[in-house]
């Protein structure tokens, strides 16, 4: 995957042997520790958790649960849901992202310390209050509608809260500076000589982003895909604030059967799923990635 | 080697009062230069001195203040560098990672529309010319740096471009392999006949591979000329000193009739007067001249005739095609450097430090600066 760095590979490679020869086996020890203690234990312990947590009167084996979240057409629209979801934000953070990067690393100049800042500054704020933020924006009196309303392009109040289009917002707006930085440390790695090269060679500019720049990015649009799609994936406080219910994912599923029907049964059942997807989606990616991505 | 039909027309490229300022800085001054159809210069002169922007305001990817850039008899300035019809190699190879040696080289065919059949043929042909043939499926990374750098010369090649840049080619090289593939530039661009503009700090290869120099300073063109010109006539201390090493000497200039001149050299108490040929009317008063290190031979006895300058050996090396001699010279601030060719394994004399030295050179071998 390491494109634009291969021509010098032996420096970086030297430098981690000797960062490692330095750092004594125990220290790695340790940190397997951890994450057996901390990540491979939990996983495990939810995978038995479908058997496990069995608190309501009827106690049903794992099988159900799986059997009815992958049969029963009800659940397969959720996991559906959830797929596409994410996938879609995914999609419009490269479509909104892109731009943005390649500004940064090619246009923003002296400028660019301010891009990053302002990409980065919302991430210091909590995750609740940006997805509030955008209630405030989209509430049926809120200022969007003000504002349409005020310049005569609407008649009466939109419901833009509560919907697909809100979520999508919401996961976009908190999503997107990852995409933009994933894309725009693979870009600035990329010799502007390389671009110029095309250039003289003929071709116009956007004929040299076609064949040059953007083909020599993928690796940075794959890993900012895959952790945009995870993190898509995986959340729920905005599709709870901002999707209402009307939009249903699996993360969302979870969280109701522990708070309101307490099938925790049930809920692990669901986790392993959504567990189950993200690693397969991971790897499918990866594989893309790989094959796409630039030999080296 | 199919190289008759690979050569373009060799154009005649003009730059016409050219500068540039990036903010405060002057990076190039109302420059002319004219290189003609199918010569190799070189743009030469220490970093930041103006030669990259030159090369980069010729290419399109800077545009000059003021001035003209004309290929041919078209005035280029305002095209875009991919209308420009040049061919450029980057210092750093600059190939396109993700494409195959092949599809390198196709690459500017390709933007061309060139068919298919066509672009096989020629990017078979550029192959065959740097000496890489059927390595058209492998990978840039798969390549050393100078069968990169031959990929990077087809690649700008195979377009036949009107004038050919190069950037620091054999920037990136090792020593050994830097002189082959200046032999090897050399032959290819004699080859096809293709106007080149080639960049460079270093003077030995400004010398060895071009039919013109350009010595470049803070942002002027000091002084064109051929290899040997800017090497044994320099105009100034400047290119003296920059084109290898070189021993000036100060003193009042008085005009001896017949095209020669004498320079009265103070060195503490004693005064030398050192001769040098220069057919001009310059002025006199105080002046410099510069002679080579290669030019002063050294003796034990005074020789009776040329310039003969007394000192005293203060170092020694052996450099295996010669012996380098620093010589001190009383009431003289730098040391004289004097190389003198080892010519047999045991028959030359070599001098010890502390010993008592005569330098001695032709008038004819010195120069006089004129224009500092």
């Amino acid at each position: 995957m390491s494109n634009t760095t291969s021509a010098t590979p032996s420096a970086p490679l030297r430098r981690t042997r000797g960062f490692a020869g330095a750092v004594s086996p125990w220290w790695i020890l340790l940190a397997g520790a951890f994450l057996v203690f901390f990540f491979v234990a939990p996983i495990a312990n939810n995978l038995l958790n479908t058997d496990n947590l069995a608190t309501l009167a009827e106690r049903n084996p794992p099988s159900f649960y799986y059997k009815k979240l992958l049969t029963d057409a009800y659940y397969l629209k959720i996991v559906g849901v959830t797929v596409a979801l994410s996938v879609g934000v995914t999609l419009i953070c490269v479509l909104v992202g892109y731009p943005v990067a390649l500004y940064l690393v090619r246009y923003a100049g002296r400028w660019s310390g301010l891009v990053i800042f302002l990409l980065i500054a919302p991430l210091l704020t909590s995750i609740i209050m940006r997805t509030f933020g955008w209630r405030v924006i989209f509430a049926r009196r809120g200022i969007l509608n003000d504002f349409l309303l005020s310049i005569d392009m609407l008649e009466r109040p939109i419901m833009f809260l509560n919907g697909p289009g809100s979520v999508v917002v919401g996961l976009v707006h908190v999503l997107v500076p990852f995409m933009v930085l994933s894309i725009a440390s693979v870009l600035r790695s990329i010799d502007p000589q390389i671009e110029e090269s095309a250039r003289i060679l003929g071709a116009n500019r956007f004929q040299t982003f076609l064949r040059v720049t953007f083909p020599l990015s993928l690796d940075g649009i794959g890993t900012g895909f895959i952790i945009v799609f995870l993190l898509a994936n995986g959340s729920f406080v905005t599709l709870l604030l901002l999707g209402g219910g009307e939009l249903r994912t699996l993360p969302l599923l979870i969280y109701q059967q522990f708070t309101i029907s307490r099938d925790f049964q049930f809920a692990a059942a669901m986790s392993n799923v959504l567990l189950a997807i993200a690693v397969g989606c991971l790897y499918l990616q990866l594989r893309l990635i790989r094959r796409k991505g630039v030999k080296g | 080697m199919g190289a008759s039909s690979s050569v373009g027309a060799s154009l005649e490229l003009r730059l016409e009062g050219i500068s540039k300022r990036f903010g405060q800085v002057v990076a190039l001054d109302r420059s002319d230069l004219t290189v003609e159809p199918g010569l190799l210069l070189s743009l030469l002169g220490p970093s930041g001195c103006g030669k990259t922007t030159t090369l980069r305001i010729i290419a399109g990817f800077e545009s000059p203040d003021t001035g003209r850039v004309v290929i041919g008899d078209r005035d280029v300035g305002q095209l875009p560098p991919n209308k420009r019809g040049l061919g450029m190699v980057f210092q750093n190879y600059s190939l396109f990672p993700h494409m195959t040696v092949g599809e390198n080289i196709a690459f500017g065919l390709k933007m061309a529309r060139v068919g298919p059949r066509e672009v096989r043929s020629r990017v078979g042909e550029m192959l065959d010319l740097v000496h890489l043939p059927g390595f058209e499926e492998r990978y840039p990374h798969q390549l050393s740096g100078g069968q990169q750098q031959r990929v990077a010369l087809a690649r700008s090649l195979v377009t036949r471009p009107a004038v050919l840049l190069l950037d620091e080619p054999l920037g990136a090289l090792d020593k050994n392999l830097r002189e082959n593939m200046q032999f090897e530039l050399r032959r290819i661009q004699r080859t096809l006949g293709t106007t080149t503009i080639l960049v460079t700090h270093d003077q030995e290869e400004a010398l060895t591979l071009s039919d013109r120099v350009v010595v470049m300073n803070q942002g002027k063109i000091l002084q064109v000329g051929s290899p040997n010109d800017v090497y044994e006539f320099p105009h100034t201390r400047f290119v003296s000193e920059f084109l290898g090493a070189s021993n000036l000497f100060e003193g009042g200039l008085a005009h001896a009739g017949d095209g020669t001149f004498e320079l009265a050299v103070t060195h503490g108490e004693d005064t030398t007067v050192l001769r040098v040929l220069h057919d001009d009317n310059v002025g006199t008063g105080e002046a410099m001249i510069a002679v080579r290190p290669e030019k002063i031979s050294l003796s034990e006895e005074a020789p009776d005739r040329g310039n003969v300058v007394r000192g005293e050996v203060a170092g020694h090396v052996f450099r295996g095609s010669y012996h380098a001699y620093e010589i001190e010279v009383a009431g003289r601030d730098d040391p004289v450097f004097v190389y003198s060719q080892a010519r047999s394994r045991s028959g030359e004399q070599v001098f010890q430090p502390g010993q008592a030295v005569h330098m001695s050179w032709d008038e004819s071998d010195s120069v006089l600066l004129t224009d500092n």
